[in-house]
């Protein structure tokens, strides 16, 4: 199954901003910063905390702090009336964050495939 | 064991051939093929079965089935009573997954069921089965759609009319589930949200965020405990079936189980029984399954006399965690494989044989995104090629917080085992998921045993044909369970219980005699047998087979077997002595045998089965592999029932 447009995007917010900050990292990616004026809301909030997180620079904060940014923009995605995670492509009620778990045709959660 | 191999011909009418009610002729009884090939006579079958198996036109050959029966003697022992008891039950059911927990809520209406499971009600592999359920639930799906898909995976060798059934009354099943306490996954509209597996083309899977199966089993174990009809034996391990012959008619009476907790052998007499117990994943070292899972059902029924159908079909993950090459081993065997999502492949995850050399590309010009039935097999070859026990699936030259972020689960048990998924690459080895084959079932669920019932994935419906679509295999145990209901209300009605019946067989012996020195000898002995058997499986009858490797793998388990008997016998085991790992190695001998039996019988590549020396799907070959019932006389414990089978006329 193909990802969406959506969590293309923030995939590849993730890459970049992640990339800027993992200094022990060696495949940091070119990160590409004109298209940041031009994206949606949500895409410019996680830029915001980006650039919060980029002005610590700290070494040990940067894996914890691409946690964060990772957290802040699946909190992007709506509440539900009980609190329960909407997924805003789906529609699910409670189900899965993050990529959908057929997408590569088995089930698989973080990782584990339990079906195929 | 002397095997007895057919190609049935055509499409099998099974409303026909397995209807209740009618004089039911045995289907053929052939003369065995036996296991070192040097004994083959006339196949019986080949007379009018080259397009139509026409079981009941086969009562010329009854003369000699008779006088078959009369040579194995009439053995009715004299009732010497030991301890243990005898109970009755209208039901009996075997197994604790969803088809027997489904079947005993329905038949609980109308008498007393007794569930007999070997170990905690919920140890099934229905529990393991994590994904979802497929059903045709959204109005622009239809039941044509989820039969052809079906039918595609299937490589043709479906048997349509069972598809049909599964496709058509899966959403029901669902409805019923849900009305039964089951919770699953909605959408913000209210309705069932539903996603797509690999081989579906429409969005038809159900489940209850990534634990269906469990959720499954939790609403109908609590419908079970509180229903008053329903008594469940946990903890109770099934050794035979309880059968008599009536002619040619094999009669199934109830069966004989080990309590293990107390070690005492309890007889079930029951009207009617239904055999759910789950898949033989352990004949493999490398499994998914549960350790229950040790083909019990599959064997006892073997021994009772009933068909077997597709057993060469086993279905394998190509990349489960392999502990071999986790530089901290794992402090204890893993009880069931910690498989390897393909999302890691398809994210850009290569594969390398320990020399780093990445040889996918060789197999196929996808390379890793090739299908997986095709990366299993590009493994496998690898491994007995270079004699290998693992390769690697390198991920590492992705982004490291990627990788964490999408596959957590594997970066901590990787971790947790000293192997860094970031940096290194992940040991993976195929492990053994699901039998396609099994105890061959009519469309009600019904056997050629009578008042003998099969449903889930110990039976052989024709719905998965030579492999499995995902989330098929709750659905099919859903749809079979409800479906041998009726057929088992109807054959209770028309049975009475003889309450003297008990004593027509022999009772299994606990082996109490021998000593706690001969017994751990026997144990230890047995978990090395164990161990070798599944060796032997994954060597000789692994993804990728040839005539000369099933061959030898025939010539070593008969060999094997033969030793673990006879050592057994020397220490003073008896015929009839039973002990759960005792009893599970001759079930786990018997369903091994049965897979490569029926290996080597497809002369053809089809769906889950593979053979280099046929590489080739043949159209000729489009027929379900078939094992009919091996003679008394010969045979080696493990294909034999404990007790002689009495011949008794009438005796329902």
């Amino acid at each position: 199954m193909a990802k969406t447009s959506l969590s293309r995007l923030f995939t590849s917010l993730s890459e970049h901003s992640i990339a800027k900050l993992s200094f022990t990292s060696s495949r940091s990616e070119s990160v590409n910063r004109s298209g940041y004026n031009s994206v949606t809301r949500f895409v410019c909030f996680s830029a915001q905390e980006t650039q919060l997180i980029r002005e610590e620079r700290s070494n040990e904060g940067d894996r914890e702090a691409a946690k964060e940014n990772l957290e802040s923009v699946n909190k992007e995605e709506d509440e539900g009336e009980d609190g329960d995670h909407v997924n805003k492509e789906t529609g699910e009620v409670g189900g899965p964050k993050g990529p959908e778990p057929t997408r590569y045709g088995d089930w698989e959660r973080n990782g584990r495939c339990s079906d195929f | 064991m002397a095997a007895s191999i057919a190609y049935v011909g055509g499409h099998l009418q099974y409303g026909v051939n397995f209807c209740m009610g009618q004089s039911y002729k045995q289907a053929i009884w052939v003369p065995s093929v036996t296991f070192n090939g040097c004994l083959q006579r006339e196949l019986s079958w080949s007379c009018g079965v080259s397009k139509f198996l026409q079981i009941r036109k086969c009562n010329l050959f009854r003369s000699r089935t008779n006088e078959n029966w009369k040579s194995f003697g009439t053995v009715i022992t004299s009732a010497y009573l030991r301890d243990g008891s005898t109970k009755y039950f209208d039901f009996a059911v075997i197994g604790s997954g969803v088809a027997g927990l489904r079947y005993a809520l329905e038949v609980a209406k109308h008498g007393s069921v007794a569930i007999i499971t070997k170990a905690e009600p919920h140890e099934s592999n229905t529990n393991y089965a994590q994904g979802g359920v497929s059903a045709v639930l959204c109005p622009s799906d239809s039941v044509e759609s989820h039969m052809q898909d079906t039918i595609v995976a299937g490589a043709y060798l479906c048997d349509e009319e069972s598809v049909k059934v599964v496709c058509t009354e899966g959403p029901d099943r669902i409805r019923e589930l849900i009305a039964m306490g089951a919770s699953f996954d909605h959408g913000d509209d209210g309705n069932l949200h539903l996603a797509r597996e690999g081989g579906h083309s429409h969005h038809r899977i159900v489940h209850a965020a990534d634990m269906t199966g469990r959720e499954i089993e939790r609403a109908l174990l609590e419908a079970v405990v509180n229903d008053p009809n329903i008594s469940v034996f946990k903890h109770h391990f099934a050794i035979d079936l309880l059968t008599s012959q009536d002619g040619s008619d094999t009669i199934c009476h109830g069966i004989d189980a080990l309590n293990t907790e107390t070690q005492e052998v309890v007889r079930f007499i029951s009207k009617v029984t239904l055999l759910a117990s789950g898949g033989a994943g352990h004949i493999y070292p490398s499994t998914t399954n549960p350790l229950v899972a040790t083909g019990d059902g599959m064997a006892m029924a073997h021994r009772a006399q009933a068909v077997i159908s597709n057993m060469e079909f086993v279905q394998f993950h190509p990349t489960a965690l392999a502990d071999e090459g986790l530089p901290i081993k794992p402090k204890k065997t893993r009880e069931n494989s910690f498989l390897i999502t393909e999302a890691v492949r398809g994210d850009g995850g290569i594969l390398y044989n320990l020399s780093m050399e990445r040889f996918m590309p060789l197999y196929d010009e996808r390379a890793e995104l090739a299908p997986r039935d095709v990366v299993a097999r590009s493994i496998d070859d690898q491994l007995k090629k270079r004699n290998e026990k693992y390769v690697l699936l390198d991920i590492s030259h992705k982004l490291r917080e990627k990788i964490l972020s999408h596959f957590p689960n594997i970066a901590n048990e990787c971790l947790q085992h000293g192997l860094d998924i970031t940096q290194q690459p992940i040991p993976v080895v195929p492990a053994a998921h699901y039998m396609c084959g099994g105890v061959r079932a009519g469309l009600q669920g019904e056997t050629n045993v009578h008042g003998l019932y099969v449903a889930g994935e110990v039976a052989c419906t024709g719905l998965h044909g030579a492999n499995r679509l995902a989330s098929n295999s709750l659905l099919e145990a859903l749809v079979f369970a409800r479906r041998a209901v009726q057929p088992s209300i109807n054959h209770m009605k028309s049975s009475s219980l003889d309450l003297s019946a008990s004593s027509l067989w022999t009772r299994p012996l606990v082996p109490k005699s021998l000593g706690s020195d001969v017994m751990h000898k026997i144990l230890r002995i047995t978990k090395e047998v164990r161990k070798e058997l599944q060796s032997i499986m994954w060597k000789y009858v692994g993804i990728v087979r040839s005539t000369s490797r099933l061959q030898e793998a025939e010539q070593k388990i008969g060999k094997l077997e033969a030793k673990w008997e006879t050592y057994l016998f020397e220490h003073g085991w008896q015929q009839t002595m039973v002990a759960l790992e005792a009893c599970e190695m001759r079930n786990l001998f018997c369903c091994a045998k049965l897979v490569v039996s029926s290996a080597l019988a497809r002369h053809e590549s089809r769906g889950l089965h593979y053979m280099t020396d046929f590489p080739d799907l043949e159209e000729s070959k489009r027929l379900p592999t078939v094992i009919f019932p091996s003679s008394h006389t010969t045979g080696t414990w493990s294909s034999r029932q404990l007790h002689q089978q009495p011949i008794v006329k009438s005796m329902v």
